[in-house]
């Protein structure tokens, strides 16, 4: 049965690339008001979980469900998606005109304050990983999401930076919505995440509170 | 539309910040044009071929009192090919190897028959299977053809000597005999002295209806020159060289030009363009409500169009600039502009979603580029041979927009009464965007695993 509370939930979601089942049928619920951490050694279809229930990726089999009224989504993959041959300004712009965000200059112009992005007329390819990274924020960030789905999104990120986008994550959890974020950093996981998801092999083996994942023994494994 | 378009101007914006990019991409097709053409227009000039004299003709023959210059006749072939006297063997075995496209032999007792006038003599041209060879065929029978004009002149101006000489009398030889002709002039002027020195009516009547006779003779033969020539050459050729267009500014060239560097920059650019959303991680993004898989490839395809039409008008324009500056004969077609945009965005199109499988296929924008290059090359030159010559060649350019761009641009241009031919293009053009970019469609899916 869905959780009634939940803003996003995947049922029996499977995916498989060529003859390599990257996810096994999974359900899983992403509840408002909560961060939930994702974790599991590579290949453990983490990304793929997430890319589904972004909608970036079709499931081979399931579905997800969204809440009524349908919740925004915002995703930022692992890799920056953006293009490399215009500025981080223009992009914003592009992707909010594409999401259909009203006053489209005004949003990217506040969106290049709020992360901090550099403005000076460079194009993205020619920004760091790290500001490209942030870029990556921002543009998940456009439509003002309800749910943000995170691809570990701190990687590139240098220490001020991570303290300025965990900010904004929590933004984003005390207004009512959720977070869902991939990692390896188990700091981060101890830190931020209420609720801990383990995946391994492609299968979820643990859901609960981030206080009985570390009593749980696969905190150890993935330790 | 909205996403579609917001893509475009996406495209043309990145477009825009790679000038040298597009001018490389505009460039190197038409230089390629360029080589085409050049190619197409002197590559069958000059071929090889070998000469093979049997007879041993002398350096210059007189036939019919008229001297013929051998090697002002071989200097004229010259003009057309490239003549290399060798044996008969040598002949042969080039021949064999391809070296010599074709071989001319001249037979023994060549020289003595045409001296006779009795019996043509025979001059034996020996084909290889080269491209070139039925070209070379071509050139071999104009020349005999002009051998055969100066022949024939010294032919007819023999045969009027011996009427002038049945009409004005005199001394002549023929086949190395000599012997006195009285002549029409002189049998009437005899006949005269003879009506005088007799009273006899019987001989009277006689001399009557001789000399009858001789003026009627004399009248028809006076008419021989005219009648001769025109039994001779029923038809005659008369040739006005005028100014023209150079085979530079000719429509085929045009058509050639434009098609093939819109083919070039478009299916380039557009498999690049593709392939770029892929390599820059977006396509994930953008299919998350944002753009249909349906609308990426669209926007790639009008992408094609849109740089078709405005590099298609700037070419067309430069070329209407040449033709006008030129003084050339005919000037450049400017009221058929609307037409010839047509086509550009139709071909543009069709070009753009050949580009984009090309490209889905490839996955990423240096493979893609480089298989479109790869692909693109072999296929427009495939569609400059004349289908006509090789069906095979006709078959593999119709499924390719290359041919049917060419065959839109010419008819738009410069026929006549174009709307069959520009309709014909138009269907195919049209039918293979629909074919390519539902193929594209289909094959994007691949960039989502």
């Amino acid at each position: 049965m869905p959780d009634v509370t939940a803003l996003l939930s995947g049922r029996g979601i499977a995916r498989s690339f060529g003859r390599h089942a990257a996810l096994e049928p999974t359900d899983l619920d992403v509840r408002g008001g909560e961060v939930l951490g994702l974790v599991g050694p590579n290949g453990a279809g983490k990304s793929t979980l997430v890319s589904i229930l972004a909608g970036a990726l079709s499931p081979d089999s399931g579905t997800v469900v969204h809440a009524d009224p349908a919740p925004r989504v915002g995703w930022v993959p692992q890799r920056p998606a953006q293009y490399g041959r215009l500025t981080p300004r223009e992009n914003l712009e592009l992707f909010a005109r594409l999401e259909g965000v009203s006053e489209p200059e005004a949003v990217a112009g506040r969106l290049v304050e709020l992360v901090e992005l550099p403005d000076d007329g460079r194009l993205t390819a020619e920004l760091s990983l790290g500001n490209q990274q942030r870029l990556n924020l921002a543009v998940a960030l456009l439509a003002d999401p309800d749910v943000l789905l995170l691809d570990e999104p701190t990687s590139s990120l240098d220490p001020r930076q991570r303290r300025r986008f965990w900010e904004l994550a929590r933004a984003v959890r005390e207004r009512g919505g959720a977070v869902v974020f991939v990692t390896q950093n188990l700091e981060e996981l101890e830190r931020f995440a209420d609720r801990v998801v383990v995946l391994l092999d492609g299968r979820l083996v643990f859901d609960g509170s981030a206080e009985e994942y570390a009593r749980s023994p696969e905190a150890d494994v993935f330790a | 539309m909205t996403a579609v378009r917001l893509l475009l101007a996406k495209d043309l914006r990145v477009l825009r910040r790679s000038p040298a990019l597009l001018a490389a991409l505009v460039l190197y097709p038409l230089l390629v044009a360029l080589l085409v053409g050049l190619v197409v227009r002197f590559a069958s000039d000059q071929p090889r071929v070998a000469l093979v004299d049997l007879d041993g003709l002398p350096q210059a023959l007189t036939i019919a009192g008229e001297r013929f210059d051998v090697e002002n006749v071989i200097e004229q072939v010259n003009d057309k090919a490239e003549l290399v006297p060798m044996s008969e063997e040598e002949a042969e075995r080039q021949l064999e190897t391809g070296e010599v496209t074709a071989a001319i032999v001249i037979p023994r007792g060549f020289a003595a028959k045409l001296r006779g006038m009795v019996e043509s003599p025979e001059l034996v041209l020996r084909l290889g299977r080269g491209g070139l060879a039925s070209r070379f065929e071509l050139q071999t029978e104009a020349l005999v053809f002009r051998l055969n004009r100066l022949l024939q002149e010294a032919y007819i101006a023999a045969n009027l000597e011996y009427v002038t000489l049945l009409v004005e009398g005199g001394e002549a030889d023929f086949l190395g005999e000599e012997f006195d002709v009285v002549g029409l002039d002189e049998a009437g002027r005899l006949l005269d002295e003879l009506r005088d020195r007799t009273d006899d009516p019987e001989a009277l009547d006689q001399i009557d209806e001789l000399d009858n006779f001789v003026g009627e003779a004399r009248l028809a033969l006076e008419q021989t020159d005219e009648t001769l020539r025109a039994t001779a050459n029923p038809i005659q050729l008369r040739t006005d060289r005028e100014a023209g267009r150079t085979w530079l500014l000719g429509a085929q060239l045009q058509a050639i030009a434009l098609a093939l560097t819109l083919s070039f920059v478009c299916v380039l650019l557009t498999a690049g363009a593709i392939a770029a959303e892929r390599d820059e991680n977006v396509v994930g993004r953008l299919v998350r409500g944002l753009v249909g898989l349906r609308e990426l490839v669209t926007a790639k395809v009008l992408l094609g169009a849109v740089i078709a039409l405005a590099l298609g008008l700037v070419l067309a324009l430069v070329f209407g600039v040449a033709t006008e500056v030129g003084g050339v004969d005919g000037g450049q077609p400017w009221s058929r502009l609307p037409l010839l945009a047509l086509g550009l965005l139709l071909a543009g199109a069709a070009f753009g979603a050949f580009g984009v499988l090309l490209g889905v296929l490839a996955r990423e924008s240096r493979a893609a580029v480089l298989v479109a290059f790869l692909v693109t090359l072999p296929l427009v030159l495939i569609g400059v041979i004349p289908s006509a010559s090789v069906p095979v060649a006709g078959w593999i350019s119709a499924v390719f927009p290359f041919a049917h761009a060419v065959d839109f641009f010419e008819s738009a241009l410069f026929a006549l009464d174009p709307w069959r031919e520009v309709g014909i293009a138009t269907l195919w053009l049209l039918g293979l965007t629909v074919a390519f970019a539902t193929a594209a469609r289909m094959g994007v899916r691949r960039f989502l695993a």
